[in-house]
């Protein structure tokens, strides 16, 4: 019993409009998330990548041609970190020559190897925590709201199917924006403050239109998906089971098709694997240099599967009401 | 009085099954037990009025409010507390509160001032910071009636509130409805399988069977008998006490080993019964005008559904 007990009050306070109520669930599952101290380690191993690559952008704005040490140290990190797939890997093959081609068209340059870090950010490193990432948050979001009950606890209350899932989907965004938007658009600014001056942003502005782009080609389908995943087992085990069976089982089944030249080429074989999808469509957002083959099928491919997703998931929430 | 709730024909039909048939039914201010065996259609209702699920026919008006258009509406302006065992994983007690609260528009700082004075009036102590999977079955149920009063709503909806609760708790949740209703005039649905939690602070009746309404009366009125009797609680020899009646013209009937009932009213038979028992050396404990037993009216009802179908 409380030192002051009043009992019970009534309250006559001003509500918050409806439209902001799936703020509260977002918040409260990006709390419940934070909890897990895996994410919180993933989340430090996903910003590494993005430092490295600030201090490429360092070195590129200060290595002078006439300075052997600082320009052996950042080709041998250009070799080693910039995806070999991207327009500007070619350039980094002669130091001399890379630094050569800077001082005569610089700003042509400078937005070829804004463009490659980025792509390698996309396609080289964030993908490798974004997936176990999410196969640690999102499974219990909807499952176990499932195994709970807690539908009853929701939907009594003035929120629909829509606000459940803007919630949940907004708590998901959320974490794949921490570690795809977020670090992409600060290496961005960091690299216009590296840069001599503030005028670099005439010919790199499309850059971060192209972050955005990529950053939202990602993370509406793989919300889309692990929220359906998440939305079809009361137990959160299976649909963790389910999201790497499908990034692990697509990979291996390209991969095994790869194998034939003439297989391998086909542009449906590439969207076997999730993985590759993700990876070409981010590639051509962020380089416009790069020339790819049937782009259209694998944006296609992304737009169906977060349709298909999305509404099985309005199907599977809105059911434990209509009995 | 004006009814807070009042439907007109209401029907709702899954498939080929039909859970609730052409319902008429006005609820007014006060406390209302709604009774049904199971299967009766209760839970439906529930949700028909929540706006959950959309009758297949007919038409209702909750707190004003056209059903079926204005779920948001009608939902913000009423508690519900479920009956199935529900939690949010992972959220503490109080954490579980403040949801509720900001998820009925209530501002964040408000919410968790308001969460600790609900969660205070429930009677929930400091287990209010563990997380709710530890919670016993009682516990959840106190937290799951206080979050439906959180909004401090205008109707209560209220599933079994005292399943799975100690004596002593059912009291004092018994406690809290009377004092919502007595002292805050709420309108409370008590839906419920355990008979006297209805005599005890309900003033009307609902019996649902076979979705369909049954009974709709105040508790007064249902437990008047046919022809008023005393009912009279007594210490000593049943069969003294009913000799000693016989000697004075009144007939009686046992109806438990110290529990009488006299034809008449207690303004005509008081004396001699006093005299009766005097002669009988018997003590009396209560002389009251006799009245219908809910549980009675519940079987009679529940029967005669029975019997229409068979």
């Amino acid at each position: 019993m409380p030192i002051h007990d009043p009992g019970y009050r009534t309250w006559q306070g001003c509500t918050a409009p409806l439209a902001t109520r799936w703020m509260v669930i977002a918040e409260t599952g990006i709390r419940r998330a934070w909890l897990s101290s895996w994410l919180r380690r993933m989340m430090f191993f996903a910003w590494l990548p993005a430092c490295v690559m600030g201090f490429m952008v360092f070195l590129y704005e200060q290595t002078s041609a006439n300075d052997p040490n600082a320009g052996r140290t950042m080709l041998g990190l250009s070799r080693m970190l910039i995806d070999p797939g991207s327009s500007a890997s070619s350039s980094f093959t002669d130091i001399q020559t890379a630094l050569e081609r800077r001082d005569q068209s610089p700003e042509s340059e400078r937005h070829l190897f804004w463009s490659a870090l980025l792509t390698t950010l996309f396609r080289r490193s964030q993908p490798f925590i974004l997936i176990p990432m999410l196969g640690i948050i999102v499974p219990p979001l909807i499952s176990q709201d499932f195994r709970s009950r807690a539908f009853l606890l929701y939907f009594s209350r003035p929120i629909t199917s829509l606000h459940y899932i803007l919630g949940k989907a907004a708590c998901v965004m959320f974490f794949l924006a921490s570690i795809t938007l977020a670090p992409a658009l600060l290496l961005f600014t960091a690299a216009v403050l590296l840069s001599p001056s503030l005028s670099v942003l005439a010919s790199t502005w499309d850059l971060s239109l192209r972050i955005l782009a990529a950053s939202l080609a990602i993370m509406i389908p793989c919300t889309c998906l692990s929220l359906m995943l998440s939305s079809l087992a009361s137990e959160s085990r299976y649909a963790s089971f389910a999201w790497f069976a499908i990034w692990i089982f697509g990979e291996l089944a390209w991969r095994t098709a790869a194998r034939s030249a003439a297989v391998g080429s086909n542009v449906v074989v590439s969207c076997l694997s999730l993985f590759r999808v993700f990876s070409d469509v981010t590639a051509w957002i962020l380089d416009p240099r790069l020339v790819m083959d049937d782009i259209q099928t694998r944006l296609m491919l992304l737009a169906a599967l977060s349709a298909v997703s999305l509404a099985v998931l309005f199907r599977r929430v809105s059911a434990p009401l209509q009995v | 009085m004006s009814p807070l709730i009042e439907l007109q024909g209401l029907t709702k039909d899954y498939g080929s099954f039909r859970a609730l048939c052409n319902i008429n039914l006005q609820i007014l201010p006060g406390c209302t037990g709604l009774l049904g065996p199971n299967g009766a259609g209760k839970s439906t209702l529930i949700k028909v009025l929540l706006g959950l699920v959309r009758a297949s026919a007919g038409n209702g008006v909750v707190l004003g409010l056209p059903l079926g258009t204005h779920s948001a509406g009608i939902r913000s302006r009423v508690g519900y507390m479920p009956e199935d065992d529900c939690y949010i994983h992972g959220l503490s007690g109080i954490e579980t509160m403040q949801m509720a609260a900001r998820l009925n528009g209530i501002p964040a700082t408000e919410a968790i001032r308001r969460s600790h004075e609900i969660l205070d009036f429930c009677g929930t102590g400091q287990e209010r910071y563990r997380a709710v999977e530890t919670y016993s079955t009682g516990m959840r149920q106190k937290l799951r009636f206080a979050m439906a009063i959180v909004h401090d709503p205008e109707l209560l909806i209220l599933d079994e509130p005292t399943s799975g609760l100690d004596p002593q708790e059912r009291v004092a949740m018994l406690n809290r409805i009377r004092i919502l209703t007595r002292d805050f005039h709420k309108t409370i649905l008590l839906c419920t399988h355990i008979l006297p939690d209805v005599q005890a602070v309900c003033t009307r009746v609902v019996i649902l069977a076979a979705g369909q309404v049954r009974v709709s009366e105040s508790l007064e009125l249902l437990s008047q008998l046919p022809s008023p009797a005393i009912f009279v609680h007594f210490t000593g020899s049943a069969e003294r006490f009913q000799t000693a009646l016989r000697q004075q013209q009144l007939s009686s009937q046992l109806q438990a080993p110290q529990q009488l009932q006299i034809p008449g009213t207690a303004e005509e038979h008081s004396s001699i019964i006093w005299q009766a028992a005097a002669a009988a050396e018997c003590t009396i404990r209560s002389l009251l005008p006799s009245r219908n037993s809910l549980e009675q009216i519940f079987l009679d009802t529940v029967r005669q559904v029975q019997h229409a179908h068979s």
